[in-house]
């Protein structure tokens, strides 16, 4: 099983844990990666500018995979809602696959659609299976609860990403339970992060990671699960701007699910990137003191622990 | 007589120049403006530290960073073999002769009293270096025609210059045997084209000899801590750091939008160039002004230039100013209502609420300007369908869709958006199905103008839950792209009117 690995921009500047756990965990399940330097922006962030533009880098990622002759495997939703979009278009509109064709020949790509786009939770279901991985997990938690979070862009529009069921989806609950966690039901569960409003509508974008982060405590969920580095950055941000402005509301803290599974797994925490300091954004903020009010005091997600 | 001279005239100019230069590190500004900042805190702050890290553990780190990046270039070696071969031979080349020619007077005659050879075999050599270091150089540039390495009058300069100067030179020593006369005309040629490049050299891209080490040498010891002044200083140096090497555009994750937008500010490389301009002189004409913004804005802040930059430039933070002074100097493009912004929001507690949300809400009020005349509660009447703008509407498939809509409102109640608000018309002018119905209507002002677009998740679920099966995420994409174009063109249009004026 070998893919092409997608990473897009934001995970190796702002979490890079989530890089450095998959490749552990990856690694350790015997799923090959090859990496290209090539690749570069999905192409997301210009959607709401210039579709073509949007298609372009899309096409051009596409196009690379293509000539490494692999399967493309994304870390970020948003990267691959984005890359199977432009995959759709380009397979419904041929004349579109023609003109974004005629601008790639200029770098020698070329794009037929001949290999598949994955979200990496769906190589960790499908391809390599929920029983596999359970054996895998060798030191399972046993008590931990955590609030799965679906993330948008892999899970809608489901027609063009043909992640999982969009209304009940149930492969992020499998992975995190095959870890022996418990995946808590949370009203919310399917409801968007904010990010792609923060730096557009803040006041907007934290308020509705704000329901998010109590409807997560209410249902009992001790950390937010997440498969996305924007979902991730979500979270940590509107945590430290709660902190900041001594918000009392409950928080969550979020930890990505390849080092919930590398813990499961009994990998080593530095292999993980669990001690890594990864909050660039956070470091000028005062620590997170312990508050009396609504929920529960804010725990770091490196303390997450598998129990034996 | 002559020569020596004109040896002092380029000299004085040289002189003059440099100090011009340094002198505009401490008088230009980049970023928000802090009037606390003036030149003469920035000349102190700079004096104290240098000297503190002179003084200090630090010292090891440069003298670390002077042997192995700024000599031995080992990451540009790291990189790339053959630019850091074509580099290796020119500056080891151009060093040896410069040392152990041009002031062998000096150097030379000084250690050796008898010092003279007819056909120096050393200048010959380190001669071909460098002029096989240019006709890589040259290769890279005009024959291989590497994707995005972009060359400009400058880059051609440098290579013409030093051809010039070595090909006289070789030319030179090997007729200095045979025929004096062709000799005096070389030695006229070489000696005229070292003194043209001595005296430019401050203006020209010669100038990275000084400030590229010197960019390489600061951003090693400079961190968070270090005095804002000094940042500041160092990102004006950092300009004239630059090479135009164009590595980071080569390595820049948006680099694509350019073939599209056809923008050259969207590459790093070529931004540099313009900002350099910008900051001197704080004009760039409307129209370079807007492709700056625009491609300054459309930055993932992946940090790959940053990472990449053979001249240790600190390019994430340099964008990161430069973006926050072009977007409070004049009506943000519609750029920052997009993704690209979300850096910007992890970075707000760097400046001011006010700073923070004036160009969102003017990009906003751009935008939704033509929704205004709902808003004054002026009767609109449905027809005569804007059939046109509803052909211009469907640019991908799918967003004919519209016409399958029976209003039951299924996108309006799960929208995440809508459900934040107790009023959310108040905010958001319409609901998705409104704007919906609008398309259908040929309602172009109402369709294009409501904020419910640029407020959307774009989480998909009011287009998951469309009974009809009507790609409402889908469409409100293609109507903000209409939109753009709209705000564009009334921009250009106003901005040819206040020209004519």
């Amino acid at each position: 099983m070998k893919f092409a690995l997608f990473i897009g921009c934001n995970i190796p500047v702002r979490v890079p844990q989530y890089e450095l756990s998959a490749r552990t965990v990856l690694a350790r399940l015997g799923i090959e990666i090859e990496d290209n330097p090539e690749f570069k922006c999905c192409g997301n962030p210009i959607r709401n500018i210039d579709q073509n533009t949007f298609l372009l880098m899309a096409a051009r990622n596409l196009a690379l995979a293509e000539k490494q002759g692999l399967d493309l495997m994304v870390l970020c939703m948003c990267c691959f809602g984005s890359l199977k979009k432009a995959a759709h278009v380009m397979r419904q509109l041929p004349s579109i696959r023609e003109e974004m064709n005629g601008l790639l020949a200029k770098e020698g790509l070329h794009y037929s659609g001949k290999f598949a786009v994955k979200h990496l939770l769906s190589v960790l279901h499908h391809d390599l299976g929920i029983d596999a991985l359970k054996e895998k997990c060798t030191k399972p938690f046993k008590t931990l609860k955590m609030a799965t979070h679906y993330g948008c862009h892999a899970l809608r529009p489901s027609d063009v990403t043909e992640f999982d069921n969009p209304v009940a989806p149930s492969i992020f609950d499998d992975l995190v339970t095959a870890t022996g966690a418990k995946s808590v039901e949370w009203p919310l569960k399917l409801e968007c992060c904010g990010a792609p409003l923060l730096g557009v509508n803040d006041d907007l974008s934290v308020e509705l990671t704000r329901k998010k982060f109590a409807d997560g405590r209410r249902a009992g969920g001790e950390y937010l699960c997440v498969a996305c580095p924007y979902c991730h950055m979500q979270f940590d941000k509107v945590r430290q701007i709660m902190v900041s402005g001594q918000d009392t509301a409950p928080r969550m803290d979020s930890i990505v699910y390849p080092q919930l599974l590398g813990l499961a797994m009994g990998l080593e925490r530095d292999a993980l990137g669990m001690t890594l300091d990864i909050k660039e954004e956070v470091v000028a903020e005062p620590p997170a003191k312990p508050k009396k009010t609504a929920g529960r005091t804010k725990a770091s997600a490196t303390d997450v622990q598998p129990q034996e | 007589m002559v020569y020596t001279m004109l040896l002092y005239l380029a000299l004085v100019v040289f002189g003059i120049g440099l100090l011009f230069k340094v002198a505009g590190w401490f008088r230009f500004n980049i970023g928000i403006y802090d009037p606390s900042l003036t030149v003469s805190v920035r000349i102190r702050a700079a004096i104290q530290g240098i000297l503190s890290v002179i003084f200090s553990p630090k010292l090891a780190t440069l003298i670390k960073v002077l042997v192995a990046d700024v000599l031995f270039q080992n990451h540009l070696r790291r990189q790339d073999t053959l630019r850091w071969v074509m580099h290796m031979l020119i500056f080891a080349g151009f060093t040896f002769l410069f040392f152990m020619h041009a002031l062998d007077k000096i150097i030379i005659t000084s250690l050796f009293e008898k010092y003279y050879l007819a056909l120096n075999p050393f200048l010959l050599v380190s001669g071909s270096m460098v002029l096989a270091g240019i006709a890589i150089a040259a290769y890279r540039r005009f024959i291989l025609k590497v994707p995005r390495l972009k060359t400009n009058a400058m880059d051609a300069y440098v290579l013409i210059i030093l051809a010039v100067i070595l090909i006289s030179g070789i030319a030179m020593e090997l007729t200095k045997l045979s025929s004096y006369e062709h000799y005096q005309i070389f030695w006229d040629i070489h000696f005229l084209a070292c003194m043209v490049g001595l005296a430019y050299l401050p203006f020209s891209k010669f100038l990275h000899v000084f400030t590229t080490p010197l960019s390489l040498l600061a951003n090693a010891v400079m961190d968070a801590n270090s005095h804002p002044a000094n940042v500041k200083t160092r990102q004006i140096m950092e300009l004239d750091a630059c090479l135009h090497c164009t590595n980071c555009s080569k390595r820049c994750s948006v680099a694509a939008a350019s073939d599209i937008i056809g923008n050259s500010n969207i590459l790093p490389s070529e931004r540099i160039a313009v900002l350099k301009e910008y900051v001197a002189y704080k004009e760039i004409g409307a129209r370079g002004f807007a492709a700056l913004q625009e491609g300054i804005s459309l930055c993932t802040n992946c940090d790959r230039c940053t990472v990449i930059c053979p001249a240790g430039i600190n390019l994430r933070d340099l964008w990161f100013n430069a973006r926050e002074e072009v977007l409070q100097r004049e009506h943000a493009a519609p750029l920052v209502l997009t993704p690209f912004s979300f850096y910007r929001g992890l970075k707000r507690q760097e400046m001011t609420s006010d700073q923070y949300k004036q160009p969102l809400s003017n990009a906003v009020k751009d935008l939704t300007a033509p929704f205004e005349r709902f808003s004054t509660g002026e009767v609109v009447p449905l027809g005569p369908q804007n059939s046109e703008f509803k052909k211009t509407a469907v640019l991908s498939g799918g967003t004919v869709t519209y016409a399958y809509c029976f209003t039951c409102e299924n996108c309006s109640t799960v929208c995440p958006v809508v459900g934040n608000y107790e009023a959310p018309q108040q905010a958001l002018d319409l609901l998705p199905h409104q704007i919906i119905r609008s398309l259908g209507f040929g309602l172009k002002d109402a369709a294009l103008g409501a904020r419910m677009l640029w407020y959307c998740l774009t989480c998909y679920q009011c287009q998951e839950h469309c009974p009809q099966g009507v790609k409402v995420t889908d469409i409100f994409y293609e109507l903000k792209n209409l939109a753009v174009v709209e705000a564009n063109q009334s921009s250009a249009q106003n901005g040819s009117e206040s020209a004519a004026r």
